[in-house]
């Protein structure tokens, strides 16, 4: 059941891609109105980007996915008269979140400064990629760009091999999570004292602060901790293990010597315990290409999920490699209601994520919004503009 | 603290390892007062890699003193019948309770939320495990290796030429630590929710969840297209590689082809074979990857990371600089912000640590305190919070409650 914990909460977003959307979607998730600021004269690359199957409009599944329950209006943001409208909208919100590069808002005319003025408790919440100040303030910005700026692309790698990229952008969702614990401190903050922030969030430390192995291992002992694939410090067996079926695996990880016995017995292989090639934790770490050797001879006959069950109920930890299909399929992931089915006007029927608390209100929440669909009940509903006053704006391609 | 921003939240963490502490000591740093509730044997981080020196001790792991920076500690036994109590006592003075055991553990020490609730039932109970709190893996193992396979983006990791090589993680503990994030932005959501309305709840955090965020593009794809993404293949953008160069590697992130074309031009000054026709778009020259590669080499060994990724990005080419640690830490822009902090400890010394990645505007920034001693403010907390007498810390500590 959701709780819309940031009830009457207005959120203006300036934000385009995945990062800052993602800040947005899940304030959204947590009850709060988010208005997103959009413009015909430069699209958020999302809404054109990997339009896939029955997207139509200027929807797509990227857009849908990162800016679920959200709200859409078109302003120009070049046209003195947008940013007009844009601080009369400031007037009547609390938080403006912007995952633009720094030059943006200022070249609007509208930084942290000017938005105080109009609004004197305003929380501005920005997240660029490498943060609004210091000299690489403007570098572009993609994921695998900041990754590569945290020291994460150097440490990721096969044991012994050369860097490798990832499979996946883990910048932006975690960019996007730095920022709404940059909102939600702001509001407690704002609760307490009644004062309003800008919180400047830079991405790339986003992703260093996730590794602090890596950056304590060269400031204690002026090292580089090695790639180290799949492998623990200490753990051993700790790996990825070829199962039954076409690039199916699974992956288990040993830790404890009373888990050393109940793996050896749930996988029929008691000689194993007596072994003394792997008698305690440091000579199963020592000779742990041997004994993945013999895991893997055991786990071929095996689909994954057999593997993980059987292991997990005899209290070893073990989990399959999912892929997609069988991610959104699960059981478990099925019963904590962690993907919603959507139907979105424009884009048909597409999966959305909630975000990782169950109380999260993504399943209660409309789909993302249609370009500008919101324009009605934001100018004239919130704002109070006339019908006259809209149109001549439109007519002005203010309101565009 | 970095921040006096929740001034007087009192958090309880009964946490270990990364996501529980994580989470805490994102509180911590805002200024929220966390007390860590340790086991006599310490949290297991303590015991973790990088160790200084190589050098066992319960004070010199560098993730344990990351991760709890900022907070108090004080050692308790809770399944001692006075441990109970004094655990109780703590949690009736608390806002928030963060911690990432087991359910059945929970259960076993009697802290199920039905059981915290009647002591505080204004009290938000923040509980992270690898897969929630209901469900059929509910009491499954988890770990770093075991959460991002079930999340789906182990599956992904990396790319390769094929499906021949089992995918690998992501380095260190990435997503444990993401899970500590999440955590912490749904506490502080709860927080400002329930604050002042003496009622509470259990906010129930997969760590499995907090990996699948990482897996949005194929998810909405597969919903379109039932298409199952794979590790195997090139990448669906640009030829995006790593390459070498005098001292590490760079990272060509080119989206657009202008931007193939603008560091051609403007980077390297256009050699003579940029021309050729099986170099002129992104099909040809994937195609032809094995003659172009060391034709860039040629130009890229000579020079410095810093060189080529400051020369591309001033013309907006979005090339990445691959930063070693040792480059992550000496790194301008992170120096320019104020990201490393330098924290002071009895037993380390001084050392550099990565601080916080975001800045507040209106208020000062404040020194960090370094992470505690094992049980070093149980004299503070049970004595001149609790009442009782340095006596009966003596008599506690011998009969194994602190």
């Amino acid at each position: 059941m959701g709780i819309a914990y940031l009830k009457g909460i207005r959120v203006i977003a300036c934000t385009w891609g995945w990062a800052g959307s993602w800040t947005g979607s899940i304030l959204a998730d947590m009850g709060a109105e988010v208005i997103k600021v959009e413009s015909k004269r430069k699209l958020d690359n999302n809404r054109w980007h990997f339009k896939l199957g029955a997207a139509g409009g200027v929807n797509s599944g990227e857009f849908n996915f990162t800016n679920r329950g959200t709200k859409s209006i078109t302003l120009n943001m070049r046209k003195p008269g947008a940013v007009k409208v844009f601080k009369e909208l400031v007037k009547i919100s609390d938080v403006i979140i912007t995952n633009y590069t720094p030059r943006v808002m200022p070249s609007w005319g509208l930084d942290y400064k000017v938005l105080k003025a109009v609004k004197p408790d305003i929380i501005l919440v920005s997240l660029p990629g490498f943060g609004s100040s210091g000299p690489n303030k403007d570098y572009v910005a993609y994921g695998p760009t900041i990754q590569a700026a945290s020291g994460m692309t150097f440490s990721h790698g096969h044991v012994g091999e050369d860097p490798i990229l990832a499979g996946a952008n883990p910048a932006d969702p975690a960019g996007g999570m730095w920022g709404a614990l940059g909102v939600v401190a702001a509001l407690n903050y704002r609760d307490r004292t009644g004062l309003g922030q800008n919180v400047d969030v830079a991405q790339s430390e986003g992703i260093t602060s996730y590794l602090p192995e890596i950056i304590m291992e060269y400031s204690m002992n002026r090292r580089m901790r090695p790639r180290m694939g799949n492998r623990d410090e200490i753990m051993a067996p700790h790996s990825i293990y070829p199962c039954k079926g076409k690039d199916k695996w699974v992956a288990i990880a040993v830790g404890t010597d009373e888990e050393w016995k109940a793996f050896c017995k749930a996988i029929g292989k008691t000689n194993l315990i007596k072994d003394e090639r792997f008698a305690d934790q440091f000579s199963r770490w020592q000779n742990q290409d041997e004994l993945d050797n013999i895991i893997s001879s055991w786990t071929k006959d095996f689909t994954h999920y057999e593997v993980m069950n059987k292991l997990q109920k005899a209290g070893v930890a073990a989990g399959a490699s999912l892929n997609v299909e069988e991610l959104i399929n699960d059981p478990h992931v099925k019963a904590r209601g962690v993907y919603i089915e959507q139907n979105h006007p424009e884009a048909g029927k597409s999966t959305v994520f909630r975000s990782p608390w169950t109380s999260a209100l993504t399943a209660t929440n409309p789909p993302a919004p249609c370009l500008g669909q919101h324009n009605g009940y934001v100018f004239k509903t919130l704002l109070g503009m006339s019908d006259n006053e809209i149109t001549k704006l439109t007519e002005e391609e203010v309101i565009y | 603290m970095f921040y006096k921003i929740l001034q007087g939240v009192k958090v309880i963490e009964y946490g270990h390892l990364i996501s529980g502490p994580f989470c805490a000591k994102i509180l911590a740093d805002l200024g929220a007062e966390v007390i860590k509730i340790e086991e006599p044997c310490g949290d297991e981080a303590r015991r973790q890699e990088p160790l200084l020196g190589d050098v066992t001790g319960l004070e010199r792991s560098g993730l344990f003193l990351y991760l709890n920076m900022n907070k108090k500690v004080v050692t308790l036994n809770p399944e001692t019948e006075t441990g109970r109590k004094i655990f109780a006592q703590l949690l009736h003075n608390a806002d928030i309770f963060v911690e990432n055991n087991p359910p059945k553990r929970m259960k076993e020490l009697k802290l199920t939320y039905a059981r915290v609730k009647k002591i505080n039932p204004g009290i938000i109970m923040t509980s992270i495990t690898p897969f929630g709190q209901t469900g059929p893996y509910k009491d499954y193992k988890g770990g770093e290796l075991v959460m991002t396979e079930m999340g789906g983006v182990g599956f992904l990791s990396t790319r390769e030429p094929d499906t021949s090589r089992a995918p690998i993680k992501y380095p260190a503990h990435l997503f444990s630590h993401q899970a500590g994030l999440s955590a912490a932005v749904a506490t502080l959501g709860a927080l400002l929710y329930h604050r002042g309305t003496n009622t509470g709840e259990q906010l129930d955090i997969s760590e499995q969840e907090c990996v699948m965020p990482d897996v949005m593009n194929p998810i909405y794809s597969y919903s379109y297209t039932k298409r199952i993404a794979s590790r195997a293949g090139p990448l669906s953008v640009a030829p995006h590689h790593l390459l070498p160069c005098k001292d590490g590697y760079i990272h060509n992130g080119f989206v657009r082809e202008e931007h193939w074309q603008q560091f051609v031009d403007k980077v390297m000054g256009h050699p003579a074979w940029a021309d050729k026709e099986i170099f002129k778009d992104y099909p040809t020259r994937a195609k032809h990857w094995d003659e172009l590669k060391p034709l860039i080499l040629e130009w890229t060994m000579p020079r410095t990371v810093d060189e080529i990724y400051r020369t591309s990005q001033e013309n907006r080419i979005p090339i990445g600089a691959v930063y070693s640690p040792e480059q992550v830490l000496q790194d301008r822009q992170m120096a320019a912000r104020g990201f490393f902090v330098e924290v002071d400890h009895p037993v380390t010394g001084k050392l550099k640590y990565p601080g916080i990645p975001y800045i507040f505007s209106d208020i000062p920034k404040e020194a960090p305190t370094a992470a505690p001693l094992l049980g070093q403010n149980n004299e503070e907390i049970y004595c001149t919070r609790l009442g009782y007498t340095k006596s009966d810390l003596v008599k506690m500590e011998e009969a194994g409650v602190i």
